[in-house]
């Protein structure tokens, strides 16, 4: 069977970016094609998938055409993948079995949202589009309270409290403050993230992700022809999908998102690898309380210790076994939310390569994968990168 | 005569005849709460009739209240609804005044004597004029929807289960919301059986208005924001429920609910009823 590897892989900073679709995909994509170490021409690439939510109805149809006609991709059969905020991380999926298939050599995976254009109403409109529309939307909820129900059901099962929450959003602040591509670059006190505005109850506005625009774009080649581009490549070593309930009421359990646990199970499996073998991960803190969750499902805290995991700040950079969210996660880099799940691949990538700003970089990175949940978890995607093939 | 709270509101039984109100008053004046309507009294008159043994299949309304919404809710049929009624033989009829009072009798009773109620509650004057500005404007066919949408084939389709709790029963379990084909990709039998309606509180939010879903943008903020709760019924399944007109309720894991058909919000025109959650009332 191929191996893929990453060869190339670029960003747009995450915020508010005066940039429109065009304009920021094109940066994105310029931005990986360039970071390939030998001579890339765009015009090598078999397919692309571009993941993309469409946020505000703005070129909602034929998305990734528009999008690859401006990035010299004329030609490439592309197309959109859209599984909420996991689309890109589905993106990156189908471009890897595009490869592992035998189909294509060279296939780009990416993502884009344009979230800030909106007016306050509209947006609101917008949110919330990915979680059960009949049945959850009607009774009152987005995504801040689909994650406030989840987490104060965590913190009546298993003792877990707000300040778990905010330790993690501490530490994502930290992380992201010396991120020059996150949205929100800035530090916070404990005190601070602990005293937010309310949005949902008991999740204040530290404990949720901003709204973000942005881009991103990673470069997956075969191995027979990996060394025409690198001799430093990062390996996909493998790639996990789940899927679940949409609705949350329906699930046996919203403490935990069975997405993720048959992702992370299936991509630890065909990697060879067990929890304690990652170094970093990038994962999907779209609200705090998913990160101290997704902690438990990919095995770096025990059921229902996830609390405990972020109490003794074992995600810390450099402190404990697996950094989390080194890149600041959804929570200071920013959720851009189609870009996000191959904006993680980017920051792997870079991590594993040991290019991202020294303060951040994970010491000794052998192993990172990725965890991109749609929703509330109705989809998930997780990969498995090496700086080995396996 | 007795007087008690049934459903939200408040209910005055004298013989087979039943008034029913608005626990809520404005300057003496009995008036609708913020997600109430003669639809929504209605709908709980007729629940509590046939709470009473009475057998309510057809009746009367008046022009403003929805008859198909009353129909699924209470599966009281009415003219309105259905031309193939004979008028002649609907023996139950609602009566609407002035005020967000209702009375619920046999067409053949004329004598009513109710007192007036003792429960009543005055609502803040403001809130009441600003949540009725926001109905008027949801109500129009030019407030329409930017993004997510509830389509109103999808609305019916799942009616009977949000307005009367109908569960699916599939090899002796009890599914709710309805749903099409199971496991083996057999399709489940159409829904048969009312949940009873009781459950408990399995976890709670309230948004703040910026929160809200855009279909509560114009009432969560004179609201102060807007609650929902996960709670799970008797019978196994669960789901997710805004709580009806009432601003104080701190909910706490564990508390008991009773349900009770309100208004959700209006899009296009076209209002959106369904069950909300009501409290159980003295639990600690």
């Amino acid at each position: 069977m191929v191996d893929v590897a990453v060869i190339g892989a670029g960003q747009t900073k995450y915020g508010n970016h005066s940039l429109g679709l065009k304009g920021m995909w094109a940066e994105a994509a310029e931005k990986a094609f360039s970071s390939v170490d030998q001579d890339f021409d765009p015009r090598q690439i078999d397919e692309a998938f571009i993941g993309s939510v469409a946020f505000g109805g703005a070129q909602l149809g034929n998305t990734a055409a528009l999008l690859t006609e401006h990035s010299g991709m004329q030609g490439v059969g592309v197309r959109r993948v859209e599984n909420a905020c996991a689309s890109s991380g589905f993106a990156l999926r189908d471009a890897w079995m595009a490869i592992k298939s035998g189909q294509a050599d060279i296939v780009v995976a990416g993502g884009i949202e344009k979230m800030n254009d909106l007016s306050p109403e509209r947006k609101r409109f917008w949110l919330g589009v990915s979680g059960d529309t009949e049945w959850e939307r009607l009774a009152g909820l987005t995504f801040p309270g689909t994650y406030a129900l989840m987490a104060r059901r965590h913190f009546h099962e298993h003792q877990s409290t707000h300040d778990d929450l905010v330790h993690i959003s501490v530490k994502n602040h930290m992380h992201g403050f010396e991120n020059q591509h996150a949205h929100l670059r800035k530090q916070v006190s404990f005190e601070k993230a602990a005293g937010g505005f309310m949005v949902a109850d008991p999740l204040t506005l530290y404990d949720c992700c901003p709204t973000s625009d942005g881009a991103s774009c990673v470069i997956l080649a075969a191995d027979h022809v990996v060394r025409q581009f690198t001799d430093d490549p990062v390996w996909v070593r493998s790639s996990g999908a789940g899927s679940d309930r949409l609705a949350l009421h329906d699930r046996p359990t919203i403490t935990q998102l069975m997405a993720t646990q048959k992702a992370a199970n299936s991509a630890y499996s065909a990697a060879g690898i067990t929890a304690s073998d990652v170094d970093l991960a990038e994962v999907h803190d779209c609200f705090t309380i998913a990160e101290m969750i997704a902690t438990e499902d990919l095995g770096f805290a025990d059921s229902g210790k996830g609390g405990v995991f972020a109490r003794e700040q074992q995600g810390v950079l450099n402190q404990g076994n697996v950094c989390v969210n080194p890149s600041g996660g959804l929570k200071s880099k920013g959720h851009p939310l189609g870009a996000t799940g191959t904006g993680q691949a980017v920051e792997v990538f870079k991590q594993l390569r040991g290019s991202v700003e020294p303060q951040r970089q994970v010491r000794d990175a052998e192993i990172g994968i990725t965890h991109n949940v749609g929703g509330s978890g109705a989809t998930c995607a997780v990969h498995v990168f090496g700086r080995d093939k396996r | 005569m007795s007087e008690l709270i049934w459903k939200g509101y408040i209910v005055l039984e004298s013989g087979d005849s039943v008034f029913i109100q608005s626990p809520f008053t404005l300057n003496g004046k009995i008036v609708y709460g913020p997600d109430s309507d003669s639809t929504t009294m209605s709908i709980a008159g007729i629940q509590y009739l046939i709470s009473k043994g009475h057998k309510v299949n057809s009746i009367h309304l008046p022009p403003a209240v929805d008859g198909e919404v009353v129909y699924i809710s209470t599966l009281a049929d009415s003219p309105s609804r259905s031309e193939e009624l004979d008028s002649n033989e609907v023996i139950w009829q609602v009566m609407d005044g002035d005020e967000a009072t209702l009375l619920l009798s046999k067409q053949d009773n004329n004598e009513f004597d109710f007192d007036a109620s003792t429960f009543t509650v005055e609502i803040d004057a403001e809130l009441y004029t600003e949540i009725q500005k926001a109905w008027l404007t949801e109500c129009s066919e030019l407030h329409v929807s930017q993004g997510a949408y509830v389509s109103q084939a999808q609305y019916r389709e799942g009616s009977s289960a949000r307005l009367n709790l109908t569960s699916q029963i599939h090899e002796g379990k009890t599914i709710w919301p309805p749903r099409q084909l199971d496991e083996n990709g057999i399709r489940l039998a159409k829904e048969s059986k009312a949940l009873s309606g009781s459950a408990q509180v399995e976890s709670w939010t309230k948004l703040s208005a910026a929160g809200a879903p855009s279909e509560f943008s114009l009432r969560a903020p004179i609201l102060g924001g807007i609650q929902t709760l996960l709670v799970r019924f008797a019978e196994g399944p669960r789901g997710v429920f805004l709580v009806c007109d009432d601003e104080d309720y701190s909910p706490n894991i564990g508390d008991s609910i009773e349900f009770g058909v309100r208004r959700i919000y209006a899009q296009e025109g076209y209002i959106r009823y369904g069950m909300k959650a009501i409290p159980i009332r003295g639990q600690k």
